[in-house]
């Protein structure tokens, strides 16, 4: 294998045999491509682009959820559904399908045709819509590399490089595809660093969705967090991780306009793996949960495992369902943590945690495909530990505070 | 001569995208808002639209000088981009904020409250946008003088 230097080298030698060089004059878009790789520029261009981002993430998902679904689903669908089911409100069946009969919104019913169905449609789908669109204008239009460019020194310190910030950026719309795409990391060091970091600290757009709706003034915070989280943890693997982090040449398109075509094309890609994929997790989500309270599983899980959520993480006993919820969707969890009664400071801790805890099945899937088993392992011990130091911290911090 | 006046006028509004910046760091660092006239510094996320000002008044500033070389007008180019996207955002989420009709209301807004969102005041962003479109004629110029 060459060294980065020979293989600069190398390309010398190929160029100077095979390409003419004739003069070539600097168009406007190439001095602002140059613009966005340099540090001193680019950083505050990169800024604004994901101000950008969030702004229209949040304004196009609270259009269609505060807007209009929030109303269809709590005005209509709901005390519709409570007319008409057949079946009697205080029997299991009612239970797991509808969820509490005295509920006034989809949020705290709780069952799979009322919250099932808002979270995955009402409140998620939107959010994945306005994920993936700019996502896709991103890569397009030419940004995307040159992100990968600005980000490669610091990405350098945890063991990565620049490209590694494609299956980041993928992960905040679905952790999935992002294990996938961590296959452009050449070493196995860096494939295990990026999805380990990705599993236990990037929230999917599903998540992120449902944060907005639930903790709107506290998701900054909450991802403030979980970014310090991401580097502090690829710090600590990228010294105890044994392997190589080679440097990476980046291939840098010319800026364009993204062609309409191709946009919906992806956009329509990416949107339904997550009917295929997403939807059934969180109905079959709820149909478990629900089986779980129904048999008193996680009453019984609550009070063994009560010191460890109040006396370490400082969080209700209650959190212990949405966290076994977030195995199967995290969404689904986040969700069901707001129909839990506590304070603001415990309900970042309870957002956190289950940020953190265990990705959810399909993730752990593609992990076990991508890494095998000892991987996983390996991902799964540096979570454990995590959870614990970080749920922790977040505890201790609270009470140096004084809110906790 | 179109040079000269170029370099004068994104030299004075270089100065004043910078103050509204500087004005929007430190009142959202403080956690206040001020309202004078049509202008607004309050809402969400404001130390991160005052640090994009910012830096897009010191782009302004650091492009005025030789404006018809391609890497100073890409400075200034790139300032009025950062401009729009926050004023882009800010359109956009009054728009989304018009249509519906409220938890109360019905699935549309009424025309009165509709054209209500759009009254003033606004952030410092909208209030600079439509002079930060005279770009746009340096950038078709730049283009009819290469063809």
């Amino acid at each position: 294998m060459l060294s980065v230097d020979e293989r600069w080298d190398l390309i010398d030698k190929i160029s100077k045999k095979t390409i003419k060089f004739g003069k070539y004059r600097h168009t406007l878009k190439d001095a602002i491509g140059e613009l966005t790789v340099k540090p001193l520029t680019g950083i505050p261009v990169a800024i604004a682009v994901l101000f950008g981002f969030w702004a229209f993430f949040g304004a196009f998902a609270g259009f269609f959820t505060d807007g209009f679904l929030v109303k269809l689903f709590d005005a209509h669908w709901l005390p519709w559904l409570q007319k008409v089911f057949p079946a009697a409100k205080d029997s299991w069946f009612y239970y797991i399908f509808v969820g509490d009969p005295l509920a006034d919104n989809c949020f705290e019913a709780f069952g799979v045709f009322t919250s099932g169905l808002f979270v995955a449609i009402g409140v998620v789908l939107p959010a994945i819509v306005a994920f993936y669109l700019i996502l896709t204008l991103l890569e397009d239009s030419g940004y995307l590399p040159r992100l990968a460019v600005l980000i490669d020194t610091a990405l350098h310190k945890i063991g990565l490089h620049g490209y590694a910030i494609v299956p980041s950026i993928l992960s905040l719309g679905c952790n999935v595809p992002a294990c996938t795409a961590c296959r452009i990391l050449e070493t196995k060091k860096q494939r295990f660093i990026m999805m380990t970091l990705l599993a236990i600290f990037i929230p999917c757009g599903a998540q992120l969705g449902i944060m907005l709706e639930v903790i709107p003034e506290s998701v900054g915070w909450v991802i403030l967090y979980l970014l310090l989280g991401y580097f502090i943890l690829g710090l600590v693997l990228n010294k105890i991780v044994p392997g190589k982090s080679p440097e990476i040449l980046l291939d840098i398109p010319p800026y364009q306009k993204p062609m309409l075509g191709n946009v919906g094309r992806k956009l329509w890609m990416r949107t339904s793996r997550f009917f295929t994929v997403a939807i059934p997790f969180v109905l079959l989500g709820v149909i478990i949960v629900n089986l779980l309270y129904l048999t008193g599983i996680i009453d019984w899980l609550a009070k063994a495992l009560s010191p460890l959520s109040m006396g370490w993480f400082g969080v209700p006993k209650e959190t212990v369902g949405p966290l076994i919820a977030a195995f199967l969707r995290k969404d689904l969890a986040v969700a069901q943590l707001s129909a839990i009664e506590m304070t603001k400071y415990q309900m970042i801790t309870s957002v956190v945690l289950v940020s953190i805890y265990f990705p959810c099945v399909a993730t752990f899937v593609m992990l076990l495909k991508e890494e095998g088993g000892k991987g996983l392992l390996g991902s799964l011990a540096a979570l454990v530990v995590t959870v614990f130091l970080y749920g922790g911290l977040l505890h201790l911090i609270w009470i140096l505070l004084g809110v906790a | 001569m179109k040079n000269k006046f170029g370099s004068v006028y994104f030299s004075v509004f270089g100065l004043f995208v910078l103050g509204f910046g500087i004005a929007e760091l430190i009142i959202g660092i403080a956690s206040k808002s001020f309202t004078w006239g049509i202008l607004e510094i309050s809402g969400e996320f404001l130390v991160w639209r005052g640090f994009i000002l910012f830096f897009a008044g010191l782009f302004y500033l650091e492009g005025v000088k030789n404006l018809v070389e391609i890497h100073q007008l890409a400075k200034v180019v790139m300032a009025s981009i950062m401009i729009w996207i926050i004023a882009g955002t800010q359109i956009f989420s009054l728009i989304t904020e018009s249509i519906p009709g409220g938890e109360e209301g019905g699935w549309l807004n009424n025309w009165r409250d509709f054209l209500s969102t759009y009254s003033p005041p606004y952030i410092p962003s909208l209030i600079l946008l439509p002079f930060s479109l005279v770009t746009i004629y340096y950038i078709c110029a730049r283009k009819n003088k290469v063809g």
